[in-house]
């Protein structure tokens, strides 16, 4: 009944993301395929993160080590013979488990911290040899490539390269998944559990986690040559730390204990990323509350939120949860606005052109900012009380959300979860 | 002492630093036999299963499994020659379902570690070994519980289950009724002597009372070296070993 339900939910899942090209602008599919991407990267990065325990910071290495493997190989190939254009991500697989069997087992001989800085240090050691293998990895300017057709498509238009990408994508979200069903993927949960348990046990620890630690970078190189084959060209900046923090980010944010958290994670980020970062230049601020937030409130992510959300509406019935519901989301918006508003005026004032502004006429009172179509005045009281009102308004409901279901609590049995993190639903970025 | 030991250990010795905590140990434990190791605090008696079961390497001095020499062997290789542990501080995956740490205990003996090609849930035969220990250790209907939630004593007879995964020939049981109470300890006991059944048990414990019931024979150890070895009344009667340890508690 359950696997019935989530079967169809998977095929609908499928067959809106087929219809995207549809339905959406060109700009937009290029944002999917953006998506897509980070969404596959942060499920790779979660095989070893969320399944295995094992805390990369360096990910973006075996990402940068699956585009570069994917932009040599069509300069070579051609998109012709053996490798043509849409079996190119294969390219990316290949440098990605190479790179990552070897990095892996240097790193995966320590466990924990140890671990997590092996691998920073693997990944800084390539971002800073990089820019000079101008040979290997071409320099500031990079290497490019054309996508060339193949099978009777010539990869021109967006549309075909999103669903190249959604292909594999697809296929390789597949294949993660039955990983964590095999013998392998279940050894990797002990990991993260008790590794020193699995070693009385008679497994061999280092070997499990080298092949966990290659799969995972497997998958990564793929996305990374999905990228390449997006761009048609791939610089060393994709080595950049930047690139490891968000994957991680993204993958907590979706939230780890669930297989297609990650997923959803990075998709909403990029998302986010994709539709605000022309209107804010505040967006990393908004990215890192958005973490904290979700770190100290709700450790198990979106994912575990959305859990949350449907236990808590057997528990109450629609007609009980359905008010309650609206209220944390009109809560998180009212919050969230409150927050935008407040960080946006502070960023416009503290600008240095406003600066420059405002000394230009020291005697004058400040001069008004203009946000949404209005113009502000930093010294009038209306300009604070909006934010105030709105936070206060956020602040309250919440309180309130807090208070309908506390009683509701006291009286169900034991309850194994907290609701507080549905109380305490975040949503910043908004 | 008419078979061959099963394990054997000769002149073991284990230092940290200039500290000895190991001095000269010989140990023979029989097939098939309930053999404990007794002795004050700090006489070494977990540093003896670390050196055993090859958490740690032992100084100097020789341990034998069946014949072949184990010391400096990674704790691998020694459970894949036939011998299994259980921790003295509970030691299991907290966060794993009670059938899948027991899933993952069994799968090792079956040969599936690297398995990349068949799933798990399709695996009769490692359902029906796990539901087997299960029931043998009567946790059947804890089998959905996460293991870390269970009281303590589920723990410990989790614990004994996994041991008895790999089917080993010798088993050793670092004090399994440590902070139970009467009725936990009397159970655990009894189940102790059904699944170690046909299998050398080599156990630490404290309480004198499942000490003496339980075992075949005893060997005292103080101060790093074995004392005395004998059957559970030689060892009552052994002034030495009266001296150094048991006092008024076998007296009793």
């Amino acid at each position: 009944m359950r696997s019935n339900s989530t079967l169809v939910a998977v095929a609908l899942g499928v067959l809106l993301l087929a219809g995207v090209p549809m339905l959406l602008s060109q700009g937009l599919v290029n944002a999917a395929i953006q998506m897509l991407i980070a969404a596959l990267f942060a499920s790779a990065y979660n095989v070893l993160c969320g399944q295995a325990g094992m805390l990369s910071f360096g990910h973006a290495a075996y990402f940068g080590i699956g585009a570069f493997g994917t932009v040599h190989a069509m300069n070579a190939l051609g998109g012709t013979g053996l490798l043509p254009t849409p079996l190119m991500p294969l390219a990316g697989a290949v440098s990605g488990l190479a790179i990552g069997a070897v990095a892996g087992w240097f790193a995966t001989k320590r466990t924990g911290t140890y671990f997590a800085m092996i691998t920073l240090a693997i990944a800084e050691l390539l971002h800073a040899l990089a820019p000079h293998l101008k040979g290997l990895f071409g320099g500031e300017a990079g290497v490019s490539a054309m996508r060339m057709p193949a099978m009777g498509l010539n990869f021109g238009s967006t549309t075909q390269v999103y669903y190249l990408t959604l292909a594999w994508v697809l296929a390789s979200l597949a294949l993660l998944y039955f990983y964590t069903v095999t013998p392998a993927g279940r050894l990797a949960l002990g990991l993260r559990e008790n590794g020193h348990r699995l070693r009385f046990l008679g497994y061999h620890v280092h070997g499990l986690s080298v092949l966990v630690f290659s799969i995972s970078a497997m998958f990564s190189g793929i996305a990374g040559a999905l990228q390449v084959i997006n761009n048609e060209a791939a610089n060393y900046v994709v080595f950049d730390a930047s690139l490891s923090a968000s994957v991680v980010l993204n993958t907590y944010i979706g939230g780890v204990k669930v297989f297609l958290g990650p997923a959803l994670g990075a998709s909403l980020m990029t998302f986010f990323g994709y539709a605000v970062s022309d209107l804010t230049q505040s967006w990393l601020l908004y990215q890192g509350i958005l973490f904290v937030l979700v770190m100290m409130f709700m450790p198990e992510g979106l994912a575990g939120l959305l859990g949350l959300a449907a236990r808590e509406q057997r528990r109450l019935g629609l007609a009980r949860f359905a008010p309650v519901l609206l209220a944390c989301v009109a809560a998180s918006v009212l919050l969230a606005a409150g927050t935008t508003f407040v960080v946006e005026l502070l960023q416009r004032m503290f600008s240095q052109d406003y600066r420059a502004l405002a000394s230009a006429n020291a005697a004058a009172p400040w001069p008004p900012i203009t946000l949404l179509g209005h113009a502000w005045l930093p010294a009038a009281a209306v300009t604070w009380l909006v934010p105030a009102g709105l936070l206060a308004g956020g602040g309250v409901l919440l309180l309130a959300v807090r208070r309908r279901l506390q009683p509701a609590q006291a009286e169900s049995e034991p309850a194994a979860h907290a609701p507080a993190p549905l109380v305490q639903s975040p949503g910043g970025a908004a | 002492m008419n078979a061959d030991p099963i394990l054997t250990l000769r002149g073991v010795r284990k230092a940290f630093g200039a500290t000895e905590i190991i001095r000269g140990v010989d140990l023979d434990l029989q097939p098939q036999e309930r053999h404990a190791l007794i002795g004050p605090n700090g006489a070494g008696k977990s540093t003896v299963f670390h050196l055993v079961s090859g958490h740690y390497t032992p100084s100097a001095g020789e341990i034998a499994l069946a014949g072949r020499r184990i010391e400096g062997r990674g704790p691998q290789a020694i459970n894949r020659m036939g011998l299994a542990r259980s921790f003295q501080i509970t030691n299991i995956f907290p966060g794993l379902t009670v059938f899948e740490n027991l899933r993952l205990a069994v799968m090792r003996p079956r040969g599936l570690q690297y398995c990349l090609w068949k799933r798990i849930g399709r695996d009769p035969a490692i359902r029906r070994e796990t539901e087997r220990l299960l029931e043998q250790v009567r946790l059947q209907h804890r089998a959905a519980t996460l293991a870390g939630e269970m009281s303590y004593s589920e723990q410990r007879s989790l614990e004994i289950a996994m041991t008895l995964a790999s089917d080993p020939k010798v088993i050793l049981l670092d004090e399994p009724m440590a902070g139970m109470s009467r009725e936990e300890t009397a159970y655990t006991s009894d189940l102790i002597r059904t699944v170690t059944r046909g299998r050398a048990l080599l156990i630490v414990e404290h309480d004198m009372q499942v000490v003496f019931a339980l075992s075949d024979r005893i060997s005292v150890l103080v101060y790093g070296q074995v004392i005395a070895t004998g059957t559970p009344s030689e060892i009552r009667a052994n002034p030495a070993v009266k001296e150094a340890y048991l006092g008024e508690e076998v007296a009793a």
